[in-house]
């Protein structure tokens, strides 16, 4: 079924009654090849490389609401590739490389827009870290350009520049960066997986994993018994519960990360721009909504929401750096499930149980990453062997120390990355 | 969320900061290996309910509390002096 | 010989009116950490001459104030204490103290403090850690009129810029209320 203009026009002067749904609701049958815990952007991406790159369709992916229900949608929509270490450079890289060419290849408009992410630099130690990361970016294949602080001024005129505090020194552009539709990008994948064979069920809540003699046999759900070779859990905001299903205990702890949406307004912020000095983010959605996003609140949480003092702290930073939006009123907030890992980097692996997996840990990182941890866990699933994009998020790295990635440096507490 | 200080009384979370769960007042011994100190430093139970975890009431009293809240509600059902017997 | 001269922490912004509050600074002889050994604290109010406070309270003597700061931690104002029961150190030039005197300086407070500071909750005698703006401070309760502020030393130009503020602010809010 086709989306065009005149289409749109011809169902709005109908009622609207001619759509019909784009993927099936089917039964969930007895037994898989694979089975997928998660119906969101990570485990829809993951079926449908299991049957695009591999060839396998025997599949299900398992949902206890609805298909992107979860953190797909309540993120600040941001696509990037600024990693520096080794292992998230070479990840990120090759998801922005897939997400460049997902619209094509769903033939479904996630509205991926590259138009730039800048992040900017507020003192010359600051100025020093930032051509570092550029460069590492540059090495890795991707984009980095130096703005000196003209530069900056003649994209981004409505910053404070002379503010005292935090006066505006440049910024590194990465100009491939930038969003995407969030929603649009679980629907995409789900319609490709579905159009494969893939069986996405909903209203399916898997209660427990079941393993007998160090082997995975299948799980139990709200709607059954259901017999697996493979089960893979992708379910980050919710990993520690799934995992403990199965006995495991993971490095993860759970925090909300808040954001925020204003009214709709004309077109004002043209890129993602980055406060180099007191977390904060920003970027304007093709609704017209100023979408923003600052810091952690800081302690363990699933509640979906935040607390007053890391709103108003957000606040703040954005008076600081644009007081311009002080005009704006925020119609809403929201707060996201983030699994916190101790290094800050994610997890895609094996477990100690035969035919279990893990994807989790995503921390900040999660909805950029959708692509490529699609592939990467659909390439370990269908192989038993990481892919090299993914290879260094072992989950045994924190036991042994060997192979962390802490991009911040901040040390191994969970909050802290 | 407010959090009731043993020695300041109600207070606003801006005064606090969180560490992580109560588990790391349990540090284990210098030699107690490396699955023990896998298990101190980075694996977590991290329930979507009743947690205990350890915050320090830095803009107040400066003592370290044991909080006993609720994850998914923000409830919190008690706080104590991490040092108290 | 160079001849140096003491600055206060204020170095001359204060005193300030605005409305009927004035800000003021206070220069008291000494200011001292105490903090009593494990279970010494019966020992050290003895050395004290007066009780050691207790959490949220102050204590004073001979023109002496006592302001409890922390978990084991007490500031004395005054005469400074000598006690061999406890950590006893000189503070007098690392926190700057200002008073706020006059009606209504709970209300200017409230935008910067998150503690109900009004006298009905925090009569005098009371005092509390908490902050002031982004920076750590002490707050007092001298009189029903009369509030001390402490907060260090280097942050005393900061807090008289947000006080003065507030107490514009809830001067305004008075005079349009």
């Amino acid at each position: 079924m086709g989306y065009n203009a005149l289409r749109l026009l011809k169902e709005g002067l109908t009622g609207n009654k001619g759509w019909q749904p784009v993927w099936r609701d089917p039964a969930p049958k007895d037994a898989y090849d694979i089975v997928i815990i998660g119906g969101g952007g990570h485990g829809l991406a993951t079926a449908y490389y299991l049957a695009r790159e591999h060839g396998l369709r025997n599949v299900a992916v398992l949902e206890k609401g609805y298909l992107g229900g979860g953190n797909v949608g309540r993120n600040t929509t941001i696509v990037r590739a600024n990693y520096a270490m080794p292992g998230n450079s070479e990840f990120y890289s090759h998801s922005l490389k897939l997400w460049e060419g997902l619209e094509r290849e769903l033939n479904y408009n996630v509205m991926h827009s590259q138009r730039g992410l800048i992040d900017l630099f507020h003192s010359d130690d600051q100025r020093d870290a930032y051509v570092r990361g550029g460069n590492a970016m540059i090495n890795q294949g991707d984009d980095a350009v130096l703005l000196d602080r003209d530069e900056v001024r003649d994209r981004l005129p409505y910053l404070d520049f002379d503010n005292a505090r935090f006066p505006i020194h440049g910024a590194l552009l990465h100009p491939r960066g930038g969003t995407a539709r969030h929603d649009a990008v679980a629907w995409g994948y789900a319609r490709a997986a579905d159009r494969r064979g893939v069986d996405l069920i909903q209203q399916c809540e898997v209660t427990g994993i079941d393993v007998e003699g160090g082997k995975v046999q299948g799980v139990t759900t709200t709607r059954g018994v259901i017999r697996a070779r493979k089960v893979a859990i992708v379910t980050a905001g919710r990993s520690g519960q799934v995992a403990a299903m199965a006995g495991l205990r993971l490095p993860v702890e759970s925090h909300v990360l808040q954001a925020f949406v204003t009214e709709g307004l004309k077109p004002i912020i043209d890129h993602v721009v980055i406060f180099g000095m007191g977390h904060f983010y920003i970027s304007q959605s093709d609704k017209g909504g100023l979408v923003f996003g600052g810091d952690l609140d800081g302690y363990a949480s699933y509640a979906q929401r935040g607390n007053l003092p890391t709103a108003e702290h957000v606040m703040e930073a954005a008076m600081a750096l644009m007081p311009v939006v002080g005009q704006a009123r925020v119609l809403r907030s929201w707060g996201g499930i983030m699994d916190m890992t101790p290094d800050g980097s994610p997890i895609i692996d094996r477990t100690g149980i035969e035919g279990l997996y893990l994807d989790c840990g995503w921390c900040y990182g999660g909805f950029k990453a959708t692509p490529a941890s699609g592939f990467a866990l659909a390439h370990l699933l269908a192989t038993d062997r990481p892919h090299d994009t993914a290879a260094r998020f072992r989950l045994d790295r924190f036991r042994d120390g060997v192979g962390l990635m802490d991009e911040e440096g901040t040390g191994a507490q969970h909050k802290l990355h | 969320m407010r959090l009731t200080c043993p020695l300041c009384g109600e207070r606003d979370l801006r005064e606090f900061s969180y560490t992580g769960d109560a588990v790391l007042c349990e540090r284990p011994a210098p030699e107690a290996g490396p699955e023990a100190w896998d298990a101190y430093l980075h694996l977590r139970e991290n329930p979507a309910g009743v947690a205990r975890d350890l915050w320090h009431h830095g803009a107040g009293c400066s003592a370290w509390l044991v909080v006993t809240r609720d994850t998914v509600t923000h409830a919190v059902i008690a706080v104590a002096l991490a040092d108290a017997p | 010989m160079v001849r140096l001269v003491a600055r206060t922490a204020a170095g001359g912004a204060l005193p300030q009116t605005i409305g009927g509050l004035t800000l003021a600074e206070h220069l008291p002889e000494a200011i001292t950490a105490v903090m009593p050994f494990d279970g010494q604290e019966g020992a050290v109010s003895d050395d004290m001459g007066m009780p050691f406070p207790a959490p949220g309270r102050t204590s004073e003597a001979d023109g002496a104030l006592a302001i409890w700061a922390g978990r084991h931690l007490a500031l004395v104002l005054g005469a400074p204490p000598r006690s061999s029961h406890g950590a006893i150190s000189d503070q007098s030039d690392a926190w700057a103290v200002f008073d706020l005197t006059g009606p209504g300086g709970a209300e200017a407070l409230a935008r910067l403090c998150p503690v109900d500071t009004r006298a009905a909750q925090f009569p005098p005698g009371h005092t509390a850690r908490s902050l002031l703006g982004h920076v750590h401070a002490s707050i007092t309760r001298l009189k029903d009129d009369r509030l001390r502020i402490m907060v260090p030393r280097s942050m005393a130009h900061t807090a008289i810029h947000d006080l003065t503020r507030a107490m514009g602010h809830a001067l305004r809010s008075q005079s349009a209320g």
